[in-house]
């Protein structure tokens, strides 16, 4: 079993601490960047502690995004935004375990498309809330600044990062891997499967909710149809499965790799695009199942011959 | 009240009810014979919508011939997307479970690669076309004549099909791979061919009820997603691998929307469709015709 390294943690938290001191060091243009790289990075890592693990695969992690952005927007004028992005967290959190319950009783196949109508039904009842309501995007000006969020951003990734590490090779973890290989042989030797599933769904979806919080502040406006946009979750899938593997390392190569096709593709051909991410996801899942993540592993095993 | 038991309505729901149960039988064919989810059939649906929004305003060839045309192209894409990426996938993966995960990503992938491809060609905006917009009247009933002709192919081909399984000798080979894999295989049926052909009829149905729908409503990229989830509801109404049950779920599903939007409002469909998918699936996975055939 692998375990824990206080020096690995070290590392990870010195890298961020870097990531973190590049509104002194650079221009506006690398901090967008880099913010956007956080973003996707805190997404798939809190997507790999519960999809990655279990085996569980979620097509709609963009639905606690979406809550914890509709949270944001609602509490705005009401309370401190330092207040309400944990407080996104804590009801993406409970949002999980209250959709939780009833869904990780499916599984397999049932448990991708139910994730994905969910994600769908719960953003349609938004949209009608809001259009009762008579708003049909609302605007949230005088947030914090853009380097002030770039660094709860950059906290939020290593959070993430943090927790699929220690998480990932923690008795829970291996209960959860072990969900993954044969739920019913886990359970017959003890591992509560319920409870750990119930557990690390709730656990991935906190963070996604702050982050959605995040960059409701950073976007200034919030519309329903982009917040819960299926394309956050397939985005996230993709990052994951070009990444690769179950442990922390995959998002990162993952993230990495989209945010510069993003880039280089968004903002003039953003069919194109999404034509290359399916392209890659249909690659990847055929012929390099164990993706960025793989390859680095082999080509640093081949080096130690 | 009036309205709602007004053979208008039910004449709506009849047809809403049968294009489900046509793109349903598609997505069937293929989870029966293979356990694979199809998410993107409902962009099978969109493209031949295309197809024979292309034919027709281009080159202006009629749309009954298009539904033809459209009918062979996905079929041929179904077969090309079988031997070139799921027999493959078949092969090397090892644990079932993941084979079915695999294949959803595979699916969805493709799913997001047709919407952008064709929204890149055509650009995103709604598009249609006008045939057969004439409004025939019987029996105090008035309806289009393009939402007739849609009812009646959509209901020929579908006991037509229905027919085809329950009686040829291949749609006896579909039935046993339904019931069970390996003992398909023993019986000297060629599981890798049945498999190419379910693909080719599901994808050309798929692309049949598309070429029907783009004579009732305008077409956009991004239509497909609805009714790849319709058609889950339905083959999870029916049973998965249950060809009539099908039929019967797309009836039920086209009156519960029919009704349900006329008692309530449009902007209230999606809501209706998601909740309903959601609220059976939690319910009762196998089905509510699907009896003992557990699904997986």
């Amino acid at each position: 079993m692998t375990r824990t390294r206080i020096p690995e943690i070290g590392v990870i938290v010195a890298a961020f601490a870097i990531v973190a001191s590049l509104p002194w060091l650079a221009g506006s243009y690398m901090v967008s960047f880099a913010f956007s790289l956080m973003m996707w990075l805190a997404l798939t890592q809190s997507w790999v502690l519960f999809s990655g693990l279990t085996g569980y695969i979620s097509l709609g992690h963009a639905v606690f995004f979406g809550a914890g952005a509709y949270v944001m927007v609602l509490c705005w004028g009401t309370i401190s935004f330092w207040l309400a992005i944990p407080l996104a967290g804590i009801i993406a959190g409970g949002l999980a375990l209250l959709l939780g319950y009833p869904c990780l009783r499916v599984r397999g196949p049932y448990f991708v498309i139910l994730t994905f109508g969910l994600a769908e039904l719960i953003k349609f009842v938004v949209v009608n809330i809001e259009s009762e309501l008579g708003q049909f995007s609302r605007v949230v000006f005088g947030g914090p600044g853009v380097d002030q969020l770039f660094h709860v951003m950059v906290g939020l990734a290593a959070i993430a990062t943090l927790m699929t590490y220690v998480v990932r090779r923690s008795r829970a973890g291996v209960g959860l891997r072990a969900i993954r290989e044969n739920e019913e042989a886990a359970e017959t030797i003890g591992v509560s499967v319920a409870r750990y599933k119930a557990f690390a769904f709730a656990a991935s979806a906190i963070i996604p909710g702050m982050v959605g919080a995040v960059m409701v502040l950073r976007t200034t406006y919030f519309e329903p149809l982009q917040a819960f946009s299926p394309i956050t979750s397939f985005t996230i899938v993709s990052i994951a499965i070009i990444g690769g593997g179950d442990d922390a390392p995959g998002p990162v190569y993952g993230a990495l790799f989209l945010v510069v096709l993003q880039e280089l593709l968004w903002a003039n051909w953003p069919q194109l695009y999404m034509i290359i991410l399916g392209l890659l996801l249909v690659f990847f899942v055929l012929w390099s199942p164990d993706g960025v993540h793989g390859w680095v592993r082999k080509w640093q095993l081949g080096g130690r011959k | 009240m009036d309205a709602l038991l007004s053979g208008q309505l039910l004449l709506a729901a009849l047809v809403t009810g049968f294009v489900y149960a046509l793109v349903a039988l598609g997505l069937n064919l293929i989870y029966g014979t293979m356990r694979l989810l199809n998410i993107a059939h409902g962009e099978l649906v969109m493209l031949g919508a295309y197809v024979t929004f292309w034919l027709f305003t281009l080159t202006g060839v009629s749309p009954l011939i298009a539904f033809v045309v459209a009918m062979v192209l996905g079929a041929a894409m179904g077969w090309a997307a079988y031997r070139g990426i799921f027999r493959s996938a078949i092969l090397s993966t090892s644990v079932v479970e993941r084979l079915e995960a695999n294949s959803l990503l595979l699916f969805f992938g493709i799913s997001i690669i047709l919407q952008n491809v064709i929204s890149l060609i055509f650009k995103a905006d709604l598009r249609g076309y006008q045939y057969l917009d004439n409004v025939v009247e019987f029996g105090g009933i008035a309806i289009t004549g393009n939402r007739l002709l849609v009812f009646g192919i959509s209901c020929v081909v579908c006991v037509g099909i229905i027919l085809f399984l329950r009686y040829s000798i291949f749609g006896l080979a579909i039935r046993a791979l339904i019931q069970n894999r390996d003992a398909t295989a023993i019986v000297g049926i060629d599981v890798d061919r049945v498999q190419a052909i379910s693909f080719g009829l599901g994808f050309g149905l798929a692309a049949l009820a598309g070429a029907l729908i783009s004579t009732m409503q305008p077409i956009s990229p991004f239509m497909g997603f609805p009714f790849t989830i319709a058609a889950f509801v339905v083959i999870i109404l029916g049973g998965l691998g249950n060809m009539t049950g099908s039929l019967v779920g797309g009836l039920i599903l086209g009156f519960l929307e029919t009704y349900g939007v006329a008692l309530t409002a449009p902007t209230y469909q999606s809501i209706l469709i998601y909740g309903v998918f959601i609220g059976v699936l939690l319910w009762r996975p196998q089905g509510i015709l699907g009896g003992k055939r557990v699904a997986r």
